[in-house]
């Protein structure tokens, strides 16, 4: 174990083509701790996950494992750490070959590779696969034996990049449950990029938000997830921010200093007594949809229903809606 | 049409009876290029994977001119290789031209571009995340340059064999520093050439075969490791 923070930031910053893409005051994270880094296409998650893995040049300070990164170390530290891509790179070898090669670049001894190579592709249910290449695998199979590979070295430290984007959402759904279980079997700490809320809310104890390569919020995962305090935050979040012609309309009352809120789009909802509004936009997803309502404010408020309820031949663009929310769950942000 | 025949017979002829050197001068292509080969491989394949894994100044221009080299015409690196160790040349006093060492030296000058440029391109070619994958598992600059290898190998391969292919061929560099010595510089292009000129169609024809042939069988050896390797 170690005695500080598993991993600690100070003025970290990476600049491309003249700009800093990465620009971090200060981010730790706890020994055994998860911190799931959450944030749009291009925010810097994944230039934040390898500055930090040591696998991509930075100014500042970090410090890996109570050891300060400099050129010499670098290696050495990789060595304590593991890490998971979203893109498996298994290497053109055998299943068991991959984990042994990891296990051999941490200086595991010859006799015990095979052991823990074998025990962990049954931990992660392909042991199956281990005499199979590692190109000739299936995707989901390929993460598993990822997973493998970085629990197998032992690390005190794991980075994992958006590991299960590639795969189906049922294999997704299973790995992020084992994750789960392993760093906490494990404890490992854990950073992990991700855009998906619910997985951030899954495996995570803390989130950081990161926006235009800075951190916009820092905290408990329900806490971030559920009180954005910027307004880039909540709209990140799929927050609406509503300015306060619309908390007017809409019957919202800020303490007086803030002059915005933003509301979750499941506090929203049609309501026969509420404000009017106007159809903006009706979006599907998976199972659930939004619908965005224009205010007289000008202000859009996404409220979330079902794809049954969005079905509905009165909820089509233009047409007339009346609207409220559930005021207990407003979040008064600054800008 | 007589001569075509003609030409077949005598070819058939010499490829049983071995007459007119036509086995040693098999032998001795076999070892020019095979040396020659060996040569530029050995050059060639660092440097490729130098320039596709490392990062340094120049890098791009090494590239470049790699590619570049990949269309050197043969006559002249014959003509650079022939003025270097002329006798009244920089290197003359190793007395080197027109001897077996002045070919490997001229084709590997040949190959050499050609095995950089597919190896680079072969292992630039791998996956990026392959490559942050190897250095997150905490390879050091050594086993890092060995795992990219290992799995650029078939591409190494290929760029072996393409080095092969610029030179076991070539006939202007050889003729150039070699000088077609017989029973020691001839080689089977050279040969041919020669009865080519003398008018003896059969001969050449049976020295053509035969390095018809020759290509043939590197070329399976090689298909059957690069298989091999693939199975690994």
């Amino acid at each position: 174990m170690t005695a500080g923070p598993a991993l600690e930031l100070r003025d970290v910053r990476v600049r491309r083509a003249g700009r800093d893409v990465l620009d971090v005051p200060a981010l730790y994270l706890a020994d055994g701790e998860t911190l799931a880094v959450l944030g749009p296409n291009g925010a810097g998650k994944s230039t934040l996950l390898l500055a930090a893995a040591l696998l991509l040049p930075a100014a500042g300070s970090i410090v890996v494992l109570g050891e300060a990164a400099h050129r010499g170390n670098q290696v050495r530290l990789r060595r304590r750490t593991a890490t998971v891509f979203q893109d498996p790179a298994l290497l053109d070898m055998t299943v068991l070959r991959n984990i042994e090669v990891a296990l051999a670049l941490h200086g595991v001894s010859r006799p015990d590779r095979r052991a823990r190579a074998h025990e962990w592709l049954s931990r992660l249910g392909v042991a199956h696969l281990a005499d199979q290449r590692g190109h000739a695998v299936s995707g989901g199979e390929a993460q598993r034996v990822s997973l493998a590979r970085a629990f197998a070295v032992r690390p005190r430290l794991l980075f994992l990049d958006e590991p299960f984007s590639g795969v189906d959402h049922a294999t997704r759904a299973a790995l992020t449950g084992e994750l789960r279980a392993l760093l906490a079997a494990e404890g490992t700490a854990a950073l992990i990029v991700t855009h998906d809320h619910s997985e951030a809310l899954l495996l995570a104890d803390r989130v950081v938000l990161l926006h235009a390569g800075r951190p916009l919020q820092v905290g408990a995962s329900m806490d971030v997830l559920a009180r954005p305090e910027t307004e880039a935050a909540a709209r990140f979040l799929g927050f609406s921010v509503l300015g306060l012609g619309a908390c007017v309309l809409l019957g919202i009352r800020l303490d007086g200093v803030t002059e915005r809120a933003a509301v979750p789009p499941d506090a929203a909802r049609l309501d026969v007594a509420g404000a009017v509004g106007v159809v903006e936009r009706v979006e599907a997803g998976s199972g659930a949809g939004r619908l965005l309502v224009q205010l007289a404010s000008g202000d859009s408020l996404a409220i979330a229903l079902s794809v049954e309820a969005l079905r509905a031949p009165a909820l089509v663009v233009g047409s007339q809606v009346h609207v409220a929310v559930d005021p207990s769950r407003v979040v008064p942000i600054g800008r | 049409m007589d001569l075509i025949f003609d030409a077949l017979r005598e070819a058939v002829r010499l490829l049983r009876t071995g007459d007119g050197d036509v086995y040693s001068i098999t032998a001795r292509t076999a070892l020019i290029t095979g040396a020659s080969t060996l040569v530029a491989s050995l050059i060639g394949l660092p440097i490729g994977l130098g320039i596709a894994l490392g990062r340094f100044p120049g890098q791009r221009v090494l590239l470049a001119i790699a590619n570049a080299g990949t269309g050197l015409p043969p006559v002249v690196a014959g003509l650079f290789v022939a003025i270097l160790l002329w006798r009244s040349g920089p290197l003359g006093s190793l007395g080197l031209i027109y001897t077996p060492w002045a070919m490997i030296i001229a084709q590997a000058l040949i190959a050499t571009p050609l095995v950089v440029s597919f190896a680079a391109a072969g292992v630039m070619s791998l996956p990026p995340s392959l490559h942050l994958q190897v250095r997150a598992m905490g390879a050091g600059t050594g086993q890092y340059v060995w795992l990219m290898a290992r799995e650029a190998r078939l591409a190494l391969l290929v760029a072996v064999m393409a080095g092969f292919g610029g030179v076991v061929s070539e006939v202007g560099a050889a003729t150039m520093v070699g000088g077609n010595l017989s029973g020691s510089t001839r080689v089977l292009t050279t040969a041919a050439v020669l009865e080519v000129n003398r008018g003896n169609f059969g001969t050449a024809l049976a020295l053509g075969l035969i390095l018809l042939v020759l290509v043939v069988l590197v070329s399976a050896v090689l298909t059957s490791v690069q298989a091999r390797v693939r199975r690994r």
